[in-house]
């Protein structure tokens, strides 16, 4: 099996595949952390939100491209209305008391979920594009799994130029180095934050649903998710984009080749993992600040 | 400072003089639900110590109480020790486990923190869910209780077993009462408040930090044993992050750095769980939804309300206990800071 390059190909496409879909995740999750030292433990349950609702989109309109394009926006409302009810409302208590909340909120959005969906799993098979296959150096592959690559990698070349090239980036950049000096320099620290964390919201229910034709979706998946999304934040290194990445290339491939040569441990490797970074290098693999 | 320990020792007696009253009412049902709060009000007062005291809010706490179930199912129906011993080196088992998670753990600080003991909890419940030696997922059966023949009392009865319980975890509450007293106590009580400050008195502070992690966690595992010989039957799930957030919520609820604020919490979250769970199938949102009810509500749990509540009704100056009550705001702010 090692020897053979077939092998290797399916497995690395894999675990790109695995990775684009964590860093979409974690992208969001680790530049509000770096900004407001906040993580949203209920990211999860967006992700989970955006798959049961393109699903229920592309039921409807029988378009999974109505799905691609309405499902984050979507998501994107109900995470401003979560934020505009419950976070912002404790700026001021510190984060310790948001993070609870946030937990508070994973308990709840999944029994909705529940409630709405049921605990089944959900998946269409129709309107769904690149459903073929594809060959690659004479290997066959899953066309849908490579435009979930395509996906990744175009999100990143977006928040690159975003972050790089705009006001907006210049002053998420600032705000992450240095909140105190950058609100003193006349950035609006709190809309700053307020907008990162809805594309990170955005960015949750897309990833949700382009994984779900492949994945299919169903309640538990935000939970399912949650944890490796928030090792790839941690081993990353806060706040930036190269650590978010880093971390998701990292962490999917260890998922990835774990599952395949040792499947009982998969998990348990990927925390050793995080173990040792934190022994090595306690702010992350790339931290933005320090 | 004095009268807000009296306080609280008034409020655990009512609480056990509560949970007394009902054991003499408690038919079968009854006193499962008794011998479940009592496990619950041990483990809630172990996550305290670290939570509360030391300002270590794991999420992964749970981890350890699992941890101490599995180890007495292991000792004793695995490999046959007597249940005695096996809760004794169960304990100790998972003591050394917090210990060394402790070690890695306390590197990180704030929001970290939290994230890492949930990842560090997720690999324990993957341990044991893939574990097939244990059960795997199916859990392990055919535990037996502590055998207490000797002295006369049978703790296969269930209401023996439940009164066993509850002395049990009163006992509990009196050595921990002890142990903040100690001078150990006051360094936890100002690791949570400012550890900056203790480290600047030149304490080691994340020895302190470590010790009260395994000292917690042993705790847990303690719970852990008796929880096993509870239900005779244990799975993954009690090492789930569920569970974690449920303890949580137990400690929250009831008021952190109390000590008897969780324990009011158990017995307030079980009695819940058992009458919502009859009219409804949706336990978790509920549990959420009173966690995020309580954040929000600013005071420092049950303990909190009954505190200002009391202190209304005496025509106290607000500002007296309130310092004491509701650990320093800013302390979170300034781990945010770092």
């Amino acid at each position: 099996m090692l020897a053979d390059s077939s092998f290797w190909i399916v497995q690395i496409l894999n675990s790109l595949q695995l990775s684009m879909l964590l860093f979409l995740l974690s992208v969001g999750l680790t530049v509000i952390f770096g900004l407001m030292n906040f993580v949203n433990l209920a990211h999860g349950s967006l992700y989970a939100l955006g798959a049961l609702v393109g699903f229920t989109i592309a039921r409807a309109t029988q378009s999974m491209w109505a799905a691609y394009l309405l499902a984050p926006v979507i998501v994107t409302a109900i995470g401003a209305v979560l934020y505009m009810l419950l976070i912002d409302r404790l700026r001021s208590a510190g984060p310790m008391k948001q993070v609870l909340v946030t937990f508070g909120l994973i308990f709840v959005l999944l029994d909705v979920q529940k409630y709405v969906w049921g605990t089944d799993q959900l998946g269409v098979t129709s309107g769904v594009p690149f459903s073929g296959s594809i060959e690659i150096l004479g290997q066959i592959y899953p066309a849908y799994r490579l435009f979930i690559i395509a996906v990744g990698v175009a999100v990143f070349a977006l928040l690159y130029l975003l972050l790089e090239h705009t006001r907006l980036g210049a002053e998420v950049r600032a705000g992450v180095d240095d909140p105190e000096t950058a609100s003193c320099l006349g950035v609006n620290v709190e809309r700053t934050f307020f907008v990162v964390f809805l594309i990170g919201c955005a960015l949750a229910g897309l990833a949700g649903v382009v994984a779900m034709p492949e994945f299919s979706a169903e309640a538990g998946m935000g939970v399912a998710i949650l944890v490796p999304t928030l090792v790839v934040v941690v081993v990353g290194g806060l706040g930036s984009l190269r650590g978010a990445l880093a971390g998701s290339l990292l962490i999917g491939t260890t998922l990835t080749f774990g599952t395949v040569f040792v499947p009982q441990f998969a998990g348990i490797i990927m925390y050793a993992l995080l173990v040792a970074v934190l022994l090595v290098r306690p702010a992350g693999l790339f931290p933005a600040r320090g | 400072m004095a009268h807000v320990l009296q306080f609280r020792h008034a409020l655990a007696l009512v609480a056990l003089a509560a949970l007394l009253i009902f054991w003499t009412q408690a038919g079968y049902f009854g006193m499962e639900i008794l011998a479940e709060i009592a496990v619950f009000a041990i483990l809630a007062m172990s996550l305290d110590l670290a939570a509360g005291y030391a300002g270590l809010v794991s999420l992964g706490h749970a981890a350890l109480f699992g941890f101490g179930a599995y180890m007495f199912a292991l000792f004793t129906v695995l490999w046959g020790w007597p249940a005695s011993l096996a809760v004794v080196l169960a304990t100790l088992a998972t003591g050394a486990i917090a210990l060394i998670v402790g070690a890695v753990v306390t590197r990180v600080q704030g929001v970290f923190f939290i994230v890492i003991t949930l990842a560090i909890g997720e690999m324990g419940y993957e341990f044991f869910f893939k574990n097939r030696a244990l059960g795997g997922d199916d859990g392990l059966s055919g535990i037996s209780r502590l055998d207490l023949s000797a002295i006369g009392v049978d703790l296969n009865d269930p209401g023996i077993f439940a009164l066993f319980l509850i002395v049990v975890a009163a006992i509990t509450y009196l050595l921990l009462v002890r142990l903040l007293a100690s001078p150990y106590g006051a360094v936890l009580t100002g690791l949570h408040d400012n550890p900056g400050r203790m480290r600047a008195l030149g304490l080691p502070v994340r020895t302190y930090q470590t010790s009260i992690f395994a000292f917690s966690g042993a705790l847990a595992g303690f719970a852990g044993t008796l929880s096993a010989q509870h239900t005779q039957f244990i799975t993954p799930n009690l090492l789930h992050w569920t569970t974690s957030g449920e303890v949580l919520v137990m400690v929250i609820l009831g008021g952190l750095g109390t000590l008897v604020g969780p324990v009011i919490g158990a017995v307030v979250l079980t009695l819940l769980r058992h009458e919502l769970s009859n009219v409804t199938d949706y336990w978790g949102f509920w549990l959420g939804f009173f966690l995020i009810l309580i954040v929000l509500g600013g005071k420092n749990g049950i303990v909190g309300w009954l505190a200002a509540g009391w202190n209304a009704l005496r025509g106290a100056r607000p500002d007296d206990d309130q310092a004491a009550d509701e650990p320093a705001e800013g302390e979170e702010a300034s781990d945010a800071a770092r």
